[in-house]
Parts: C-alpha cells; sequence; structure tokens
C-alpha cells in the first residue's frame, strides 16, 4: 500500500476511533464500519460478483431452456424437476466452491493485508484490543459475504422454482441460506485463524480447502470429520435429492453427520478458531519490513 | 459508512427480504390467493362444488397431439377402432372436437354413477339431442341449461362449447353451483394449493386420499394404509412422458416410513428386472424425494424407454389364435321329440 493509503487509514481511524478506549463490543463496532466499505470496494469484490454471478446466469439459462419445453438438467437420462435442480446447484457450485474460496480469498485477508500494507501498525495504535480488531473484521467478512451470497442465491432460486412450487420448497430454501451462511462462518474463521498464524497464508489455505478437505472427503475412516465441508454437507437435506442426485450425494458423504452435530461442531470451530486466532494477535510482535 | 456503501446493502437486504417475504406469503397465505398471480383456476371449477374430492383435468388436444401417441398408435394399430365409432355415433372426432376435460368426484345425494365431467370443445348439440331421443332419454332445461338424462347417465350443454356429464344429480349440482354464483371448487385452499403444484401437466389429478378409498375398501384394509391426507399426480406429455406421483402424509413419520416402503419396492423391482432393456431404464427413472410431510415419485419415459417397451412387447410369443367354436345344434327344449322307433 502507498503512503496515500497509510494516511488514508489513519485518518479513517482517527475520525472513528475516539481517544479514549473503547469496549471490546464497541470497538468491534467501529472496525467493523471501517472495514465493511473497504472490503465491499475492493477488487476482490469483483472477483466475488463473477463467483457468485454465474450460478444466477446458469439459473438464467436453465429458465430459458425450461421456457421452451426442455429439461435443463438431466441425470442418468431423466429430467430433475426445478427443486432438484436448485438444490444441484447450491451442492455444487456454492457449497463445494463459492463458500470455501470466498472464505479463503477473505478470511485470510483480514489481517495479512495489513501487514502486508503495512497499516497493521496504524491500527494497533489505535485505543482498542486487537483482537476486537480482528473480530470487526471478521463480522464485516461475514456481512459483505452474506450480503452478497444470499441474495444471489434468492435470484437463483426464483429464476428456478416456479412460484407454483414455492410454498412447498421454501424450508429447503431457508435451510440453504442458513447452512451457505454457516459455511461461510466456518470458513471465514478457519482462514482469518490461518491468515494470523501462517506466513503465507494463501497457498496454504487454498492447499486446505481444494486439496485437504476434498481429498480427506474420498477416503473412508474418520479423516474426514476433520473437515469443514463434512459437517456442511450434514445439513444438506437430502430428502430433496431423488434418483441419480441422490446416489451422487450418498457416494460423496457415505455416513453423513446429524444435522445437530453438524451444528454444534460448525459453532465450536467458529468459535476455537476465531479464540485461537484473537489469542495469536494480541501476543505476537509485528515486525514489519521497512 | 458511506453513501454506496448503504446502497450496497439496502439493495442486497431488500432483494433478500421480497424472496423471504415472498416465500411466506406462498407457505402461509398461498400465492393462489394474490389476483395478480393467479385466479381461481379453469373457468370449469365454477361447475365444481367446493367439497369435491378429487379433481382432474385432461388436455385431451396436446394428448391427441403428441408424439407419444403417434408411437403407441404405431405399436398398437388396432386401437383408433372405438374412437370411430364415437364419432359415427356423436359427430364428435374427439381427436379434433374436444380441448380438454376436467372430471370431479362431488358429493351429492344418490350420487351412484359416473362422476362429473366438464368437456371444453366443439359440439353438435341438435345431433346428440337428436341421438338421445332414439336411446329414448329424457330432456328438460335446468336452471338454463339443458339436461338430458337417461337411467344413471346425464349430458347437460351448460355453455356454448362445454358439456358436463355424470350422474344426473351431480350434473344438476354443477348447474347449480355455477348458477349459485357462490363458492366452488376454486376456494378450496388445500386443493387449490394441490392444484397450482400440478397444473402445468398435460394431465393431472389431485384428491383427497379418504375420497378415493373411504367408499371403495373395506374399513380392516383401510387401516391398514398409510397415514396419508392428499395425492397428486402429474404427467407431461410430448414424445415422452415425465410424471410425478406426489402423496403428503399426516406427519413426517408417516411420510417417512412411506419413502421407506417405496424404497423397498423400488429395490425389490431393480431385483426383479435384471438387465432387461426398456424395464432397467424404467425403474431407473423412478426418482423418489420429497421432504417433511410430502412423498413424491417421479418417473421419466423418454422416447427410446418407449420404443425398447416396444420391442419387448413384439418380442413376446403370441398365442396362438384358436378358430373359432363350431357352435353346436341347439336342441329347442319344447320341440316336439321324435318318435321312438317301434319296440320290437
Amino acid at each position: 500500500m502507498n503512503e496515500a493509503a497509510q494516511n488514508r487509514v489513519h485518518d479513517q481511524m482517527n475520525s472513528r476511533v475516539a481517544a479514549a478506549p473503547a469496549s471490546f463490543v464497541n470497538g468491534v463496532w467501529r472496525v467493523f464500519d471501517l472495514s465493511l466499505g473497504e472490503m465491499l470496494w475492493s477488487r476482490r469484490t469483483i472477483f466475488m460478483a463473477l463467483v457468485v454471478g454465474a450460478p444466477v446466469i446458469i439459473a438464467l439459462v436453465m429458465r430459458i431452456v425450461q421456457a421452451f419445453g426442455i429439461p435443463a438438467l438431466r441425470v442418468n437420462g431423466v429430467a430433475v424437476d426445478p427443486v432438484g435442480m436448485f438444490g444441484v446447484l447450491i451442492w455444487v457450485p456454492f457449497l463445494r466452491f463459492i463458500v470455501p474460496v470466498l472464505g479463503v480469498f477473505y478470511g485470510t485477508s483480514l489481517i495479512a493485508d495489513e501487514v502486508e500494507d503495512k497499516t497493521i501498525t496504524y491500527l494497533f495504535t489505535r485505543p482498542l484490543r486487537r483482537s476486537a480488531i480482528l473480530v470487526g473484521k471478521y463480522v464485516a467478512y461475514l456481512a459483505c459475504t452474506t450480503l452478497v451470497v444470499l441474495p444471489s442465491i434468492m435470484l437463483v432460486y426464483f429464476l428456478i422454482v416456479p412460484l407454483t412450487q414455492v410454498a412447498s420448497s421454501f424450508r429447503s430454501l431457508l435451510i440453504d441460506l442458513g447452512l451457505l451462511a454457516i459455511g461461510l462462518a466456518a470458513y471465514g474463521a478457519l482462514f482469518a485463524f490461518v491468515g494470523v498464524f501462517v506466513k503465507r497464508p494463501l497457498v496454504a489455505s487454498l492447499v486446505f480447502a481444494f486439496g485437504w478437505e476434498q481429498a480427506a472427503l474420498l477416503i473412508p475412516g474418520y479423516l474426514r470429520r476433520f473437515t469443514i465441508m463434512y459437517y456442511l454437507q450434514g445439513l444438506v437435506p437430502h430428502t430433496r435429492f431423488s434418483g441419480g442426485v441422490v446416489s451422487l450425494l450418498e457416494a460423496m458423504i457415505p455416513d453423513p453427520p446429524s444435522v445437530m452435530l453438524s451444528i454444534a461442531a460448525l459453532t465450536f470451530a467458529v468459535v476455537l478458531f476465531l479464540a485461537l486466532a484473537g489469542r495469536i494477535i494480541e501476543t505476537r510482535e509485528y515486525v514489519l519490513d521497512q | 459508512m458511506n453513501r454506496r456503501t448503504r446502497i450496497f446493502l439496502f439493495v442486497a437486504a431488500g432483494i433478500l427480504v421480497a424472496g423471504l417475504g415472498t416465500g411466506l406469503v406462498a407457505s402461509y397465505v398461498g400465492l393462489q390467493n394474490l389476483p395478480v398471480i393467479g385466479g381461481n383456476g379453469l373457468a370449469e371449477f365454477a361447475y365444481v362444488p367446493e367439497d369435491a374430492g378429487l379433481v382432474a383435468y385432461a388436455n385431451v388436444h396436446d394428448v391427441m397431439a403428441s408424439e407419444l401417441r403417434r408411437r403407441l398408435e404405431a405399436i398398437h394399430p388396432q386401437g383408433g377402432d372405438g374412437a370411430r365409432s364415437f364419432q359415427e355415433h356423436t359427430g364428435i372426432d374427439v381427436e379434433k372436437d374436444i380441448d380438454y376435460v376436467v372430471a370431479a368426484v362431488v358429493k351429492a345425494p344418490e350420487t351412484e354413477g359416473p362422476p362429473l365431467v366438464l368437456a371444453r370443445g366443439r359440439f353438435d348439440q341438435a345431433r346428440l339431442e337428436e341421438l338421445a331421443k332414439q336411446e329414448s332419454a329424457t330432456s328438460e332445461d335446468y336452471q338454463g341449461a339443458r339436461v338430458v338424462t337417461r337411467g344413471d347417465f346425464a349430458l347437460a350443454f351448460v355453455e356454448p362449447g362445454l358439456v358436463a356429464v355424470g350422474a344426473p344429480a351431480v350434473v344438476r349440482k354443477a348447474i347449480e353451483t355455477k348458477s349459485a354464483g357462490g363458492r366452488n371448487v376454486g376456494d378450496n385452499t388445500e386443493l387449490m394449493r394441490l392444484v397450482r403444484n400440478v397444473d402445468d401437466g398435460t394431465v393431472w389429478a389431485v384428491a383427497r386420499f379418504d375420497a378415493l378409498t373411504s367408499d371403495r375398501l373395506p374399513q380392516d384394509v383401510r387401516s391398514k394404509l398409510p397415514k396419508i391426507s392428499w395425492f397428486s399426480a402429474k404427467g407431461v406429455i410430448g414424445a415422452g412422458v415425465d410424471g410425478q406421483l406426489q402423496v403428503e402424509a399426516v406427519d413426517d413419520t408417516s411420510a417417512q416410513d412411506l419413502r421407506q416402503v417405496i424404497q423397498g419396492f423400488l429395490a425389490l423391482a431393480r431385483l426383479q428386472v435384471g438387465n432387461q432393456a426398456g424395464l432397467t431404464e424404467l425403474i431407473n427413472s423412478l426418482q423418489l424425494g420429497g421432504e417433511g410431510k410430502t412423498v413424491s415419485l417421479s418417473f421419466s419415459l423418454p422416447p427410446e424407454i418407449l420404443d425398447a417397451l416396444g420391442a419387448i412387447r413384439a418380442q413376446r410369443p403370441r398365442l396362438p389364435q384358436l378358430p373359432p367354436e363350431t357352435p353346436l345344434p341347439q336342441v329347442a327344449p319344447d320341440a316336439p321329440r321324435a318318435p321312438a322307433p317301434p319296440a320290437l
């Protein structure tokens, strides 16, 4: 980051942070207020818009194809109904790709960007607890990603599912919105921790998200229990799928965990990784290269 | 937070709230109750009483014009004799003169007899009345509609291009429902909710499960049936058939039990058909789905599967045609017997 950018951050913090020490919650709010705009209008958001916009375009194409009476998706030669198609779109692009990739790119950059841009010093000189800075940025990440991902899911849903089937599938939509929000929270916390703990967090996180997580799910045994995806897929409503899609799902998750266990594990992961990241950031001395 | 960020948050939250609001309205009020989205279904529903236990629809024109029908005719070419005979008698060409039919099971006094069927199309009223007279039927005007009755069957010309047929009491009740201008099946929220789910099909039916079973099955059989409240079916007919059967159980547990039963039957069917082409694809096309209280079974019969099934049918050895039996000479019971030969 150049000098002008450093001055901008400094000025913004000056204007927002009072000289008096702020409470933890107050500090979180101030950092959130500062970070949300920065995250939304960064270059990463262009990437996020492209990634999240692709399923919307796919849904639009499916809608047009369906309007001509042609089944938009067939599994084993069988036409998949609109609710099933929506489920596939949630499961494959959103859950398996978009949520982890957003977690990686945003989560690792929460603190790592400040270190790289050498603006971490300005944040740490404010009368705020260091962990409040991390949590404030994490909440800003959650707001930024959920407010982009969830509306796009809503668009995909209303593009694919006919209005006449909304009543019968609305519960599934709510579950999908919930599980994607939990997924963003879990991956964000994990990669925020990686961003604080590891020197080159992006590479390590990509290896974890698209190497370890994918491989561990395929290996028989208990290793899959050490992945976020295992618990997220436990929340996917399986009864929505049918025929070939079910067999595909069962092949991917042979013994899905219960919903309660999944929620408990994901909540525990969020708290654990945020606490670990907070502890590291509170105690670590950041020496910036000149 | 600058103005640009606030606008973004407002738009994103707006999309979410609008979507969730629509879903909530659809779930708890029903989109069919919003006039801007859809009225109360077909115009013929004005003749169907609100307490109808079953409503069914068939787009006869689309079925007749479908590629599927052409394929079936090729497999079974003698199928059109009945239609030709019907046309000769009534002047109605089923292929061209009937657009669609709506059928309903209606509660009415003395409901023994056929259900209510409303057919929309082009009918020669004079010819049909003449035919009825030849069959010694009686004609009368009932609340502005011409009703022709013969035994437990009635036909009413209720509107230009719309006839109602069925048991006399049922047809009269249909005419009364329309004349009263009050509530009809379109006001039955539960039934219409299911109709909206299936009314994009070429053929569809929605029924209260007890209306299907109550009078037809013994009590001990009924008590062993799964606890189902609603049944619906839909078929989209084109070059092949895409269909869906759906039931709503009374609770989640009953639905789960039913899913397991169907799953078992599907597994058994897979074992039975082995690797027989056509049948294997047919079984594989069956998809069990649904969530909560809903259980659905959908299937897809693309033209290739139909061709394979036709080939299986063609390969079956046909039973040899027996020559018609020569009738034995009948002996009239009271015919005078030939005189016995004289005793020696």
